[in-house]
């Protein structure tokens, strides 16, 4: 109405009208008066609402962080703003404002329901993130583009829509067109669309329609397959063993190496496939021994929480206990006259506070003493149990390069052996190349950057000897990243348990300490009362 | 061995008779019989001549001519007379073998003096020699309930009634034919392993009856010295509940009992006089025990091993059967072969043939062989080739049609047994029967026999004589208010009540001293029929606790203190005052726990509300508010105002800031609410307790069975409706067969006179006469009005075509010479049926002229 007459006073929102808001809007009766006398913190309301107040920009709601409900329609808003610490809100209304663009909205997940009626947005964009929206009212607004309201089609609870009053709406296959690509909605422009207008939508969109959701589907599986894919990474991580159930430890060994690639151009140099199978190997050793630890681990835990647990009820027990005879206590004291018999009887009471406090201090004790022992037992066991994978990882990987003079007497064929074994072999044939070469009986599709390796003796024995060095290199980078991840996991884990047990007990300790302040002060409150 | 020459001697010896066995024959085998004698030694055995054989025969004829016993009648009179011929005469292939078995047995007896004479051809109810072979009669009743062994043998053991052998010792005299046994429902042992063997027979199982010796219990059919099977039951249940919890698991990972600071020694001391007084309690329990077995150990048996007894042996093979067991016919129970109670068998025989034992029975069963093809063992009385051989033989019919066929066992000569379905209902002679067992009486009624739909009633007593009554339990069936068991405990006199699901009061189960309000009972109930989730509830004096399960608040109890009234336990129709509301609440997950209501106490008397919370991980003390109501002024006003010293607790972390005084005031109102509505809703539960009651007792009162619609015996509604359709059915079935009464709107027209006068009858045959002509002419007029439109219509057409004729379309003519064809058959048609209407109607006149005439209102006046 103001507006209609032009004569705008326009006003701020200052904590003055915050303040008002709130206690207007605040409990009532006694209860007001109570809150009244007592402040009311803006963090604890959940509603709001400023309505007709002339605002021109929302400022200050920062600190209304539990609000879930909030009225800003006829006002003179023209940015949305300044809302981004509300994100408890459910409920927004920002109707009969000159709002142009729809913004700052990203951090308000928990919105379902949301009004921009009479406004003068045009697009209906940057809402991706408010996946609970059920109820949208966007009418009499400035939306021309029919294809603009497929954008919704995001929103899967979304049931109520309003677009009346927008260009689009005047659009023949207004109705049509919406009902076909929002198939969930029930209420467009608030009247029920039944099943017969959605079977003439389909019928009238069914190739679009079913293309988009056609899309909408491969999209979907993809990100399952990806998350699936991250999943599995995870899997493997947590057991060290990730990337090794292929060949892409030997992938990576000669995917940076532009020498053995071009040695591998020379006849005779075969691959290795025994390596993939090694990694293989340990792959699964590294899942076994997972298994292995996370039943030791779940094992500790369900001892420890079963302890902690016992000892937590047998502490409950005694204070509920305690607590039964408490009010009869204090009552009595209330009663007695008799100086002496009330000394008594404090003297009484301070003593079974006392044996409470102990009692309870006792049982926290001696939950300690049990707790640290098996923690020490887990800790050596688990120290064990890692210990035993490095060992067998080591074994796969020795330190020690053997060089078999027949590698089919070969023990075990493991990583290093398998590359120095590789490394004879190319330097072997590299040899023969070299001899080959300088008696030109080598074969003409040897490609040139291949055949300028071959000048000297040195220039290849540098190649080979480089190529060997990084693959080394490699296995020896993948073969430390392991050990350190693995202690570093075992470090944390039980630096954690260790940290959690500590901070239980202060926890613990300081609760006895406090209930007994609190029997005591009572106790000073009553005798100080007498 | 000896079976096959006894029976060719048999053939022999009635040579006579037989016409396919000469007497040369006879003389072989008796050879063969003396070579043998000497291979298998032991046995002694006298050449029989054929003179012996026919002397035998004789003594048969006379029996079976002397005037036997007074009929089977002591029971209930049945008219002999009435019975098939075969159960008063023999056929010649029975007299056969009544002389073959009374050959049998007089070698028999013959060769061991020592042994009881055998039970082979006793009297029928008619006093006629019968074989025991052919008094069995496999026949399978039309119910399925009785297709299995053990629910035929308890429903033939629950049917009939036991007549103790007269002596003991002796085989009865007659066995009489199942048939007979049915409609009686009394015989001894051996009619009722006869109609029992004859039931599992025609049930496909391989069965035999047996006779031999038992214990005395068995043999009279005395079960005081077992436990009632009904009791049995429960304590396996019991055992087996225990046992599965046992199980517990080992772990790697466990926390060290903390130290115990205390003697050793001291320990050691106390355990071992707790040892000592342990050693000593058992000791005297298992004194107590002797004495116990001692006291009811039963008093000697004077014809220990010498009561005769008949019971049915079921060989493995047929039926999906294991192992070979007895059925003890009288208590319908199976029996492994070892079992104490039989001491000994004599023989056994099915349909087809008739074995003697030949083993040695000095220990009991237990050692004895059942291959009856083993003549070593078991010496039959017809030769008789195996089963499997039987099989083989089958195949070889062809080349062995030639060789004569031994003799086979005639057919039954006992009518079909037929039992009518309301006998397997009532199952008990009389629709009840009464067993003792150890410290326990059983009742049983068949359903719908009492009007309070009593079918079992279990007294359990504390002594051996049956004196001092422990538990009386009765199940119910068919109740409408759907009680199921009641068990009364004679001790406490308390009664506990079980109900199936669907009853109305949606009880489970009501144990209680008296229906009387306000005195102690326990009602479980089903949680899910129950609107508000009740479980349970608890009635002691002074208190009320109620349980609740599934409800969404959480509640789970309830527990009701009230005052002690100054008057002393006047009840008031306004209820007891309250002292004070227990309730308890589950954790609810969604809540944080510091703010979830664990218990609430409303303390009425003193006017405060105390509320604890749940705990929360980690705490060993919950949070905890009480508040001070503020006071009321009678006119409902509030005369105090909030002020903070109302609420007092602990907080819990001494790092949260103290709630807000809003925050608390909004609580205790929402309390106090509730408060209201706690004792609203006690009050409905009393008064609930009270209309529970007051129906139950009605429904004791007058109780009222439950009847399925499909029972259309019982049900007296299903049963008037059929009755009234078949009566509906009938009456329309009449009516259409009634014939039209001709002269009946001619009388109406005479106003229905009851005697016509002449001259009225005159008239109403003319009447009628005229009428019928009158409708013939009119059924002419209309078949001339046809025939006159078809014509003309086909004349028109004609015309048309003609004038037309030059411009017509091709289709047209064509229609056009349809329509002629067509109409030119339908005038024909036409003209025949008006030919013979004129011929019919003078013969249809005279037709209901004659008819008329001999009508019985118009021929005394014509």
């Amino acid at each position: 109405m103001i507006r209609l007459y032009g004569k705008v006073e326009q006003s701020v929102m200052d904590e003055k009208i915050l303040q008002e808001a709130v206690e207007e809007q605040g409990p009532k009766e006694e209860a007001g008066q109570i809150s009244k006398e007592e402040g009311i913190s803006f963090n604890a309301v959940l509603q709001l609402r400023l309505e007709y107040k002339n605002i021109l920009k929302i400022e200050h709601l920062w600190e209304f962080t539990s609000l879930t409900k909030l009225q800003l329609n006829n006002n003179l808003i023209q940015k949305i703003e300044g809302l981004a610490n509300l994100t408890n809100i459910k409920w927004l209304d920002l109707s009969f404002n000159n709002i142009e663009k729809i913004e700052g909205l990203e951090t308000l997940t928990k919105l379902e329901d949301l009004t921009f009626y009479n406004n003068k947005i045009s697009c209906i964009e940057n809402m991706d993130t408010l996946n609970n929206l059920t109820f949208f009212a966007i009418g009499n607004n400035c939306l021309g583009q029919l294809d603009n309201v497929i954008y919704l089609r995001r929103f899967k609870n979304l049931h109520t829509l309003n677009l009346a009053g927008n260009p689009v709406a005047q659009e023949a296959n207004y109705k049509l067109f919406i009902a076909a690509y929002l198939s969930d909605l029930a209420y467009l422009d608030y009247r029920l669309l039944n099943g017969e207008t959605k079977k003439q939508a389909f019928a009238k969109y069914q190739y679009a329609i079913e293309e988009i959701r056609h899309n909408e589907l491969q999209t979907l599986k993809a990100t399952e397959a990806e998350q699936k894919r991250q999943e599995e990474l995870q899997q493997h991580q947590e057991a060290f063993v990730e990337n090794l159930n292929g060949s892409e430890l030997f992938d990576s060994m000669f995917a940076q190496d532009p020498e053995a690639q071009k040695l591998n151009q020379l006849p005779g140099v075969a691959d290795l496939p025994q390596l993939v199978g090694l990694c293989i190997q340990m792959f699964q050793s590294g899942f076994a021994e997972q298994k292995l630890r996370e039943a030791e681990v779940k094992a500790f835990l369900e001892v420890l929480q079963e302890a902690v647990r016992e000892k937590q009820q047998r502490s409950a027990q005694l204070v509920s206990d305690f607590e039964k005879h408490r009010k009869k206590r204090i009552l009595d004291l209330k009663q007695v006259e008799d100086a002496a018999k009330e000394e008594a009887q404090v003297n009484q009471y301070m003593t079974e506070i006392k044996t409470l406090c102990d009692s309870c201090l006792l049982l926290e004790l001696q939950l300690v003493d049990q707790l640290e022992e098996i923690i020490k037992d887990f800790e050596r066991n688990i120290t064990d149990m890692v210990g035993s994978f490095i060992e067998t990882v080591q074994g796969i990987y020795p330190f020690h390069t053997i060089v078999h003079s027949n590698p089919h007497y070969a023990p075990a064929p493991l990583c290093r052996d398998l590359e120095n074994h590789l490394h004879e072999e190319i330097k072997d044939i590299a040899m023969a190349t070299l001899e080959k070469v300088a008696k030109n009986e080598v074969e003409d599709d040897l490609p040139d950057d291949v055949r300028a390796l071959f000048v000297d003796k040195e220039t290849v024995m540098n190649a080979v000897g480089a190529s060997h060095d990084s693959h080394m290199l490699r296995i020896d980078n993948r073969e430390d990243k392991l050990v350190t991840r693995i202690n570093a996991w075992m470090m944390n884990l039980i630096k954690k348990i260790q940290d959690e047990e500590v901070w239980r007990n202060r926890k613990c300790i300081s609760e006895i300490q406090y209930f007994i302040q609190h029997l005591r002060n009572q106790l000073e409150e009553v005798l100080h009362q007498e | 061995m000896f079976c096959g020459e006894v029976e060719r001697d048999g053939g022999g010896g009635g040579g006579d008779k037989s016409e396919h066995r000469s007497s040369t024959a006879g003389m072989e085998t008796l050879l063969e019989l003396e070579e043998k004698e000497h291979e298998g030694g032991g046995i002694e055995q006298k050449e029989l001549s054929p003179q012996e054989l026919l002397d035998g025969e004789k003594t048969v004829n006379i029996n079976i001519t002397s005037p036997g016993d007074t009929p089977f009648g002591q029971t209930k009179p049945v008219n002999l007379s009435e019975c098939p011929s075969s159960y008063q005469h023999n056929s010649p292939q029975e007299k056969q073998l009544l002389v073959i078995a009374d050959n049998f047995s007089s070698q028999y007896s013959h060769i061991f003096p020592n042994r009881k004479p055998l039970f082979l051809c006793p009297l029928n109810e008619c006093g006629v020699k019968k074989f025991v072979s052919t008094t069995l009669r496999s026949t399978m009743l039309p119910y399925s309930g009785l297709y299995d062994w053990d629910n035929c043998a308890s429903f033939v053991a629950d049917h009939l009634v036991l007549q103790a052998l007269d002596p003991p010792i002796e085989p009865p005299r007659r066995l009489i034919s199942p048939t007979l046994l049915l409609e009686t429902q009394t015989g001894t042992c051996f009619d009722i392993s006869t109609l029992l063997c004859s039931l599992l027979l025609g049930a496909g199982y391989d069965a035999y009856c047996v006779t031999g010796y038992a214990v005395r219990e068995m043999c009279l059919l005395d079960q005081s010295r077992q436990e009632c099977p009904l009791l049995v039951g429960e304590v396996e249940v019991k055992v087996e509940g225990t046992s599965a919890e046992d199980e517990r698991q080992v772990r790697k990972y466990a926390v060290k009992p903390p130290r115990e600071l205390r003697s050793n020694f001291e320990r050691a001391q106390q355990e071992r006089k707790e040892q000592e007084a342990r050693a000593e309690v058992l000791r005297s329990q298992q004194e107590a025990q002797r004495l116990q077995e001692e006291l009811e150990r039963p008093p000697p048996d004077p014809l220990q091993g010498q009561m005769l007894h008949c019971w049915v042996l079921v060989l493995a093979g047929k039926r999906e059967i294991r192992d070979h067991f007895f059925i003890d016919p009288l208590t319908g129970k199976g029996y492994a072969l070892g079992d104490e109670s039989f001491l000994g068998v004599e023989a056994l025989w099915n349909q087809h043939n008739y074995w003697v034992n030949m083993q040695d029975c000095g220990r009991g069963c237990s050692d004895m062989e059942y291959n009856l093809g083993d003549t070593t063992m078991w010496e039959s009385v017809l030769f008789r080739i195996t089963e499997k051989e039987e099989e083989e033989e089958l195949e070889e019919e062809e080349e062995w049609s030639e060789e004569p066929k031994p003799f086979e066992m005639p057919r039954s000569w006992v009518d079909t047994i037929a039992l009518s379905k309301q006998d397997l209902e009532r199952r008990w002679p009389g629709g009840s029967r009464c067993t003792q067992y150890r410290k326990a009486k059983l009742e049983q009624f068949t359903p719908y026999l009492l009007p309070d739909g009593l079918v079992t009633r279990l007294t359990t007593y504390t002594d051996l004589e049956c004196e001092e009554v422990d538990v009386v339990r009765e199940w119910f069936q068919n109740r409408l208010d759907h009680l199921e068991e009641r068990e009364l405990q004679r001790a406490t006199n308390v009664t506990i009540e079980r109900f199936s699901p669907g009853c109305k009061l949606k009880l489970k189960t009501h144990s209680y001293v008296s229906l009387a309000p306000g005195t102690e009972r326990r009602m479980d109930f089903h949680s899910r029929a129950c609107p508000d989730g009740l479980l349970r509830r608890v009635e002691s004096p002074g208190q009320m606790e109620e349980t609740f399960d599934h409800r969404d608040d959480l509640l789970y109890s309830r527990h009701v203190f009230y005052a002690r009234s100054p008057e002393g336990g006047s009840e008031e129709p306004g209820g007891r005052p309250l002292e004070r509301v227990v309730e308890r609440f589950h954790r609810d997950a969604a809540k944080a726990a510091r703010e979830d209501v664990a218990e609430r106490v409303f303390l009425f008397a003193e006017g405060s509300i105390e509320v604890t919370f749940h705990l929360e991980d980690d705490r060993i003390i919950p949070v905890r508010r009480s508040f001070v109501k503020p006071r009321v002024l009678p006119d409902g006003q509030r005369a105090e105002s909030w002020r903070p010293g109302m609420v007092t607790g602990y907080q819990g972390d001494p790092h949260e800031d103290p709630p807000k005084n809003v925050y608390l005031y909004e609580m205790l109102t929402a309390l106090m609410d509730e408060e209201e509505k706690v004792a609203l809703q006690i009050k409905h539960s009393e008064t609930e307790v009270r209309e529970i009651l007051a129906t139950r007792e009605r429904e004791e009162r007058n109780p009222e069975l439950r009847i399925s619609i499909y029972d259309t015996a019982r049900n007296e509604k299903v049963q008037r409706y059929r009755e009234d359709m078949i009566r509906a059915q009938e009456e329309s079935q009449k009516q259409v067969k009634k014939e039209i009464d001709l002269l009946a709107p001619f009388l109406a027209r005479l106003g229905d006179p009851e005697v016509l006068s002449s001259q009225q009858a005159q008239k109403v045959l003319e009447d009628c006469l005229a009428n019928q002509r009158m409708r013939m002419i009119e059924q002419d007029k209309i078949l001339q009005a046809r025939y006159d439109k078809e014509t003309q219509a086909l004349q028109h057409e004609q015309q048309r075509y003609q004038i037309n004729q030059l411009n017509m379309s091709k289709e047209e003519e064509e229609r056009y010479h349809a329509y002629c064809s067509e109409t030119v058959f339908k005038i024909g048609v036409i003209k025949q049926r008006q030919s013979r209407h004129k011929e019919i109607t003078p013969q249809k006149h005279l037709a209901l002229k004659e008819k008329l005439i001999r009508d019985p209102r118009l021929a005394p006046h014509l």
